[in-house]
């Protein structure tokens, strides 16, 4: 990444009212922590009314994606109103297409098909914000040195592995493992394939690396669910 | 009314407090509303806000909630912020903007007990609290 660009803004409904406020927010949340940290920025929305007015450049200072919960579009239309134009506008709604029943607002109830949705969901922002870094030449910077961003997108850690003897740090990948875990990936070299073909959406991994990225990560895998 | 922060903690303690009224402490006497749908302008939900006393819960000093309602005319009858509820937990270790853990589970059952007991008082419902 180039120095001197600047980080694509997220910003999310987190409607209160319904479960797919909740998706937006945790999506959001998820592409900040996990699926693209360093190159995003979010803010709260209530702070374009709020704040002492700095706030609302932040559409200006940072080609933003907006994360709707439902077609009212509340993020997209107090982002255009109160800072300025989205470069992109998704809807939790479209793209579960429709099917949000069974998901829940508060995390204490919190099923499966709520981690599902928040995976969908996460990982269409993040195509977005591929698209938007591809226009753009993927000129972003590592530093948050505008007064718009409110330092929420502070990177999870990463976890280092041995890769055909090198160190290679990958961000989030325990919670990529949990995940895996939860969904029923057994910790043997059977889990190969599917531990290359997830960790390989957050973390870039050459072909002729693929032989040596699943020897390691079985490893690590291993590892983490101390078999 | 939460401020709907997504930035830190104290958004979600926020978020979960409200749901821990309006879906289990208090249903038939709270409800909430999307504070984003304010910030867009929607004339339903300013409506609503100013037909209703509302109970706003910040996460931060900035008051999202707080001054949201109040711009949309609405009446703000309690103003809870969430960084008052910590000075009860120094050391506390309450999770992360995306998952709470026990201390931030703890501090959500406080504040919306606060409110239950609030709301207890203003329209003398019986309101089934055991937290």
């Amino acid at each position: 990444m180039a120095d001197g660009g600047v980080k694509v803004g997220i910003i999310s409904c987190s409607g209160e009212e319904i479960p797919e406020g909740t998706i937006s927010r945790m999506a959001t949340r998820r592409v900040l922590e996990l699926l693209r940290p360093g190159s995003t920025v979010t803010i709260c929305l209530p702070l374009f009314l709020a704040g002492d007015g700095a706030e609302r450049d932040f559409a200006t200072k940072h080609p933003t994606i907006t994360v709707d919960g439902c077609d009212k579009l509340c993020a997209k239309k107090g982002t255009e109103k109160h800072s300025g134009p989205v470069s992109a506008a998704l809807v939790v709604s479209e793209i579960l297409n429709g099917d949000c029943s069974g998901c829940a607002r508060s995390a204490r109830d919190r099923t499966e098909k709520d981690k599902e949705a928040v995976w969908l969901v996460s990982e269409e922002i993040a195509k977005a914000v591929d698209a938007i870094l591809a226009e753009s030449g993927g000129c972003v910077s590592e530093a948050g040195d505008d007064g718009a961003a409110c330092a929420c997108s502070k990177p999870i850690p990463g976890m280092e592995i041995q890769v055909d003897g090198k160190s290679v740090t990958i961000a989030g990948l325990a919670l990529i493992f949990d995940h895996l875990a939860e969904s029923g990936l057994a910790a043997d070299e059977s889990s190969g394939d599917r531990l290359l073909e997830t960790v390989r959406i957050y973390h870039s991994i050459e072909p002729e690396e693929e032989d040596a990225y699943k020897a390691a990560l079985i490893s690590a895998y291993k590892t983490h669910r101390r078999v | 009314m939460p401020c709907s922060g997504i930035g830190k903690v104290h958004g979600l303690i926020a978020r979960e407090a409200t749901y821990l009224v309006t879906d289990e402490l208090a249903p038939q006497e709270a409800e909430t509303v999307c504070l984003a749908l304010l910030v867009s302008g929607d004339e339903e939900a300013r409506a609503k806000v100013r037909e209703a006393e509302c109970i706003a819960i910040d996460g931060c000093p900035k008051l999202c909630a707080a001054k949201n309602v109040e711009m949309a005319g609405g009446k703000v009858v309690k103003s809870i912020r969430v960084v008052d509820a910590f000075k009860d937990h120094r050391g506390a270790e309450p999770g992360t903007p995306t998952k709470l853990a026990d201390d931030g589970w703890t501090i959500v059952r406080e504040i919306a007990g606060d409110i239950a007991d609030s709301m207890c008082g203003r329209c003398e419902s019986e309101v089934n609290y055991d937290g």
